[in-house]
Formats: C-alpha cells, structure tokens, sequence
C-alpha cells in the first residue's frame, strides 16, 4: 500500500525535520521546546505556536463542535438483514443498580454474513463518512440509564455464538467495561426465525460452547430478544458496570 | 517547460497549544476519541502512550483509522477548501481531494502529549513552470483535453514547509492531427 508507506516516511521524516524559512513582517518565528524544531508563518497563512495571521479575504470556515461519526442511533448503513432495535441500560453495581445518565456506549457487531467493518475513511468524495464503520455506533445513556440502536440482526462467523460486542466509558472516555451481549437459543427464539440468514446453521458454535459465553452458567450475558422476522426483532439488556 | 500533472499533500500539525477554534475543536475531539479507542489496547497492562502501545502490540496501528471519525466532521467543515495555502493574492484556492489524519504522539493520561496532523491531499493540478520558489498552477480539468493554445486561468503559490509535491505525472503529448 503505497499510501502507508508514504505516511511511514513521513513518520520518520518528522524525526529529524527542521523548518526554518526567512520570515517576513508578519511572520513570527517560534522554536517548539518539546520538538525543538522551528515553524513560522510563511506566505501570509497560519502555523503553531499561537501565531496566527489571517488570509486577506472574507473570514470563515467558522467551525462549529462536531460529535465523531460513531455518535449515530441507526447504524445500518449499507447493510441488509432483518431489523433489530436494541435497547441497552447501564446501571451501576455499586449503587443498588440504579440508572447511571451521561455514560458513553459504543457498540459493533457482524453483518448478515459474519463480516465486520474496517475501520477507514479517507475520502473527501462521499459526504457519508459514516458508511466506512457499518454496524458501529455510539450513543449517551439518557436519564433512565438507556441507549437505543437501530441495527440488523447480526450474522455469524465460525467459532463463536452470535454476538454484540459492548464498551462501556465514562463521559470523559474512561472504560468502565468491556463486554458482549449473547443471544438466547432453542424453540422459538430469533436466533432460530433468522437460521443464520443464508449461512443456515451448520457448524454454528451454541453459547455453551462459545469461548467468550460458555462460563456464563446464570445466563447474565444473554439479552432478552422478541419479535419477528417479518416485524424486526427487539433486543434489551440490562449491563451493571461499578462506577 | 513540460506541463506535469501533480497533486500537492499540506501536512497540518495540531499541538496541545494550538490557539485557532478549529485546531482546538480537533486536538480536543481527537485526544477524546483516542484515550477512548485506545484502552482497547492498554487494558491490564502498564502502558499508557501510543509509542508504547505501537512497541508492544502490532494491531495498535489501528487506532489510527479508529480515531479518524473524530475528525471527519472537522475536514468536512472546511468545504473543500485547504485555509492554510494561499496564493500570492493572499486568497485560499488549494482544493482538497482527500485526507489522511494521523497520530504523532499521545497518551491515555495526558493531554498535552497528544500531537496528531491531518495530511491534506489536493485536486491534481497542471504544473506551468516555477518562478523563484513559486509555482504557477491551474486545476487539471480530466474532461476537456487541454488545448496549447488555450488560455488557463493560474494560482501562483510558494514553496513552504510541511507542503510537498505529493505525486507527479506526465501526460502524453497530442500527437498531431488528434484532438483536431
């Protein structure tokens, strides 16, 4: 990948760079102790260090605070499968389990057929950036301790149970818990209504043999999901972190 | 002289000091985002900034793509328009094409070690000549083949740090007879 290497050289160039160019009148030259090396302002635009000289036109962009990209409630993109709304409260352990507001959830999980998404997005071409991380999102505990996400029905892939992987932060993005929510199997559930979308089931891992769920012998990890194929699915759990 | 396409790449570094609202809302958005991602990785071990992360776990390089929708809204902000390359006139003109952000250095518990820079990488340009440590360019239209006899409206622009000449090509002279 061209690309990479390109960034790496960059990388290795930032060692040892040392820009320094005559300045003009109203270019400020400033030595960064922690690099040590010089920035200035050069043909009129801005650099580091504080020193900023406007361009000669009509001011602007006036940048406005923008959450990241993750911070969506439908996170389906491109993706196809039957729907799944799930609702996730967080409740702290160390609190007679009441609600804990203000909390940040990111939650990913597989697509129909068991990939997930990388994680990329460098293009300036397409306005929906989103649609480099399908099936990832992040949401804010409301005051009853609940996010909300619009996904699909996740798919599955060989060695592992049908999952969703949950990480739960403070709001100043201190980890609070990793963990992931399974699915509940036998007659009638969804697991079985969805059969593993066109994979079907054979060579699918149960959760009791799933290295991740088969120690959870109380079911705790296992979230409550109703509904059909026909009308989507709808999941709730409940996740008590100690905060 | 030969005309040459080229496409130009502005590496915009972003400290803890950084005074423009912009340049804070990124620093600020882009700290957040990695102390965040990048417990991922720290979790039950010693290590707390990203060079170390980088030395002992490989898949660490991810963070750099994980960390980058934390500033996708930023970029988009800027319509299209790089503000920190100006012509001679003192006008923004470099157009943006795509943008590689990247983590220099950083660390879960301490702010003022996160320094991260966005390469901006622009519109593929026709490169006329250079005058002193100046380029005279004008925007590569693909649509219209361009004509030596045609008049091309041109930004002339120095030579500056942290911008390069990204790529570089050739394109096959007319021969005679086409595009008549």
């Amino acid at each position: 990948m061209e690309r990479k290497n390109f960034l790496k050289s960059l990388v290795i160039g930032a060692a040892s760079a040392s820009a320094i160019i005559a300045c003009k009148k109203d270019g400020v030259s400033n030595t960064d102790t922690s690099t040590g090396t010089t920035t200035t302002t050069t043909g009129g635009a801005t650099t580091t260090n504080g020193c900023t000289v406007a361009p000669d036109e009509t001011e602007g962009p006036f940048p406005t605070h923008t959450p990241a990209s993750y911070v969506r409630s439908d996170i389906r993109d491109d993706r196809t499968g039957y729907k799944l709304t799930a609702k996730l409260t967080v409740v702290n352990h160390n609190n007679n389990c009441n609600a804990l507001s203000g909390l940040l959830v990111d939650i990913w999980h597989c697509d129909a057929a068991g990939n997930y998404s990388e994680y990329g997005g460098t293009t300036m071409q397409s306005t929906n950036y989103t649609s480099v991380h399908f099936l990832r999102g992040r949401q804010t505990t409301d005051s009853t301790g609940t996010v909300t996400f619009t996904t699909i029905f996740p798919g599955w892939y060989s060695g592992r149970a049908t999952h969703i992987h949950v990480h739960i932060y403070s709001a100043s993005g201190t980890s609070l818990k990793v963990t992931q929510i399974a699915f509940p199997e036998g007659a009638n559930t969804a697991l079985v209504a969805v059969n593993g979308y066109s994979k079907g089931m054979s060579g699918y891992t149960y959760n009791k043999s799933d290295g991740i769920f088969s120690d959870d012998t109380a079911g705790i990890e296992i979230a409550t999901v109703t509904g059909n194929t026909t009308d989507g699915f709808a999941l709730s759990i409940n996740l008590a972190v100690n905060a | 002289m030969n005309k040459r396409i080229i496409t130009l790449c502005y590496r915009k570094i972003i400290r803890p000091n950084a005074a423009l609202p912009w340049d804070k809302m990124v620093h600020g958005d882009s700290y957040m985002e990695f102390k965040m991602q990048a417990q991922n990785f720290s979790a039950g071990t010693p290590y707390t900034s990203y060079a170390q992360l980088l030395q002992h776990f490989p898949n660490a390089q991810k963070l750099t793509g994980m960390v980058t929708p934390s500033v996708t809204g930023y970029v988009q902000q800027l319509g299209g328009i790089l503000p920190e390359i100006l012509n001679t006139l003192g006008r923004r003109f470099l157009r943006i094409r795509s943008f590689q952000f990247e983590i220099i250095n950083s660390d879960i518990n301490d702010r003022d070690k996160h320094v991260v820079a966005i390469n901006f990488f622009s519109e593929p340009l026709i490169w006329h000549d250079t005058i002193n440590n100046y380029l005279l360019v004008s925007s590569h239209n693909t649509e219209t083949p361009n004509d030596e006899d045609a008049e091309a409206l041109t930004e002339l622009f120095q030579l500056q740090p942290y911008l390069n000449i990204h790529s570089v090509a050739s394109p096959q002279p007319l021969s005679k007879g086409e595009g008549l």
